[in-house]
């Protein structure tokens, strides 16, 4: 993924040059307003597809780069949108709802990437506080999980050893002992971790590199294009 | 030990520990798939989720609650992102695992009152979240029915949370003394 972020990336344009906070915010804003904005009427999906298209033509993405990340996409959206069309009204609904709020969410998601350097985007989000500590914790959740399974492959081959071909009672028995102590052992297994990293010079706070203050003139185009979109979504869905 | 070191091997710890709630909650509902027990029936995820709201800080427990099913969803599958599954568990995890850590690890109220309550403070999140989600997404049935769809299909699960949450939750803390003498000294 993290190759994939930032691939095809022109620093030659003015949605570029923008910060990367600032384009985070134009992101969300956007994804924002397509939650909000209803399929049906259609002119609300329109209008922040035409949105992305400005946005897209100032970013100088070419028809051939979006066309080859999109495709990617296309089974995606278009295997589970095209079996809604044998269900019933209902089903084709929602079948609608699903593929035309993806492709415009993945649509953002490439004009996003395909103009921001995937440093400036780690180190952005990095400097987020909700979305750094909860990509760190992520990131221990996965070796967390690398960690355990080991410890569920040697218990399963110590059970396996201790009775072999033993009754199902007994499996689910050893099963439900085995998650409890799973339980205790990963609990202890994390005060060996989280003194390992103090040790290795963890200070209580994730690192992260100084990025310094964002532009104005940045924050604000951002603001504002966030601001329409979600206006677009509101007046869509309450107007 | 420094102050300044002592907080940082608190925090430490702490992540460790949510880490490893964390990777339980992965693998826990991949194991009942594999063993054919539906994941709703038996809630997997909430057991650790759950673990993590009685014996982490609510921050901290909340934020296992929000990544643990966003992140089993990316790699599994499970919780589907649509329909909205994965969000609406969010939702209930995140006010499940906040609520027992404020209750029991701040107000240091007893487990055998904590428990059930966190446990009907589900289906009342449940039902909200479910009436939010059908006016933004389209879900069909209406939130009492979905809740009591979901009652009635996954009492198992809740059953399992009241008998082994207490027994994991004191397991943890005989093999880690520090988590309850934290509980007490906060």
């Amino acid at each position: 993924v993290i190759g994939w972020l930032g691939a095809g990336h022109k620093p030659d344009s003015v949605v570029s040059r923008l910060d990367a906070r600032a384009k985070l915010l134009a992101t969300g804003g956007y994804v924002g307003a397509v939650l909000l904005a209803p399929v049906r009427p259609l002119w609300a999906a329109a209008a922040l597809a035409a949105l992305l298209v400005v946005a897209a033509a100032m970013g100088r993405i070419t028809i051939r780069t979006a066309g080859m990340r999109l495709l990617a996409l296309a089974l995606i959206i278009g295997a589970p949108f095209a079996l809604s069309r044998l269900g019933s009204d209902e089903t084709r609904h929602a079948g609608e709802i699903f593929a035309v709020k993806s492709a415009l969410i993945a649509a953002a998601f490439l004009v996003l990437t395909a103009t921001t350097r995937t440093e400036d985007m780690l180190d952005a989000m990095a400097q987020t506080p909700l979305l750094s500590g909860l990509s760190g914790l992520a990131a221990l959740m996965l070796r967390g999980a690398h960690v355990l399974i080991g410890e569920v492959i040697r218990t399963n081959r110590a059970w396996a050893l201790r009775a072999p071909g033993a009754s199902w009672m007994t499996k689910v028995h050893g099963l439900g002992v085995a998650s409890i102590s799973l339980l205790g052992r990963a609990a202890v297994r994390s005060e060996r971790i989280g003194a390992a990293m103090v040790l290795r010079g963890f200070t209580g706070s994730l690192p992260a590199a100084e990025l310094g203050r964002p532009r104005l003139r940045d924050v604000a185009v951002a603001s504002v294009f966030a601001t329409i979109c979600l206006a677009i979504g509101v007046t869509a869905r309450w107007g | 030990v420094t102050g300044r070191t002592h907080d940082a091997l608190t925090k430490a710890r702490e992540l460790a520990l949510a880490g490893m709630l964390g990777a339980l909650g992965l693998l826990l509902p991949i194991g009942f798939h594999m063993l054919g027990w539906g994941g709703k029936v038996f809630l997997p995820m909430h057991l650790p989720v759950l673990v993590a709201g009685f014996l982490l800080s609510p921050g901290t427990a909340a934020a296992v609650a929000v990544v643990t099913p966003l992140l089993s969803s990316v790699l599994t599958g499970m919780p589907p992102l649509a329909p909205p599954v994965a969000l609406l568990m969010v939702i209930e995890l995140a006010v499940k695992a906040t609520a027992a850590s404020v209750l029991y690890r701040r107000w240091r109220l007893p487990m055998w009152f904590v428990l059930p309550l966190v446990l009907v403070l589900d289906l009342v999140v449940l039902a909200a979240a479910a009436a939010v989600a059908a006016d933004f997404f389209v879900i069909a049935a209406a939130p009492t029915t979905y809740v009591l769809a979901t009652a009635a299909l996954s009492w198992p699960g809740m059953l399992l949370q009241l008998i082994a949450l207490p027994l994991a939750v004191k397991t943890i803390e005989s093999r880690v003394p520090r988590l309850a003498a934290e509980r007490q000294r906060s």
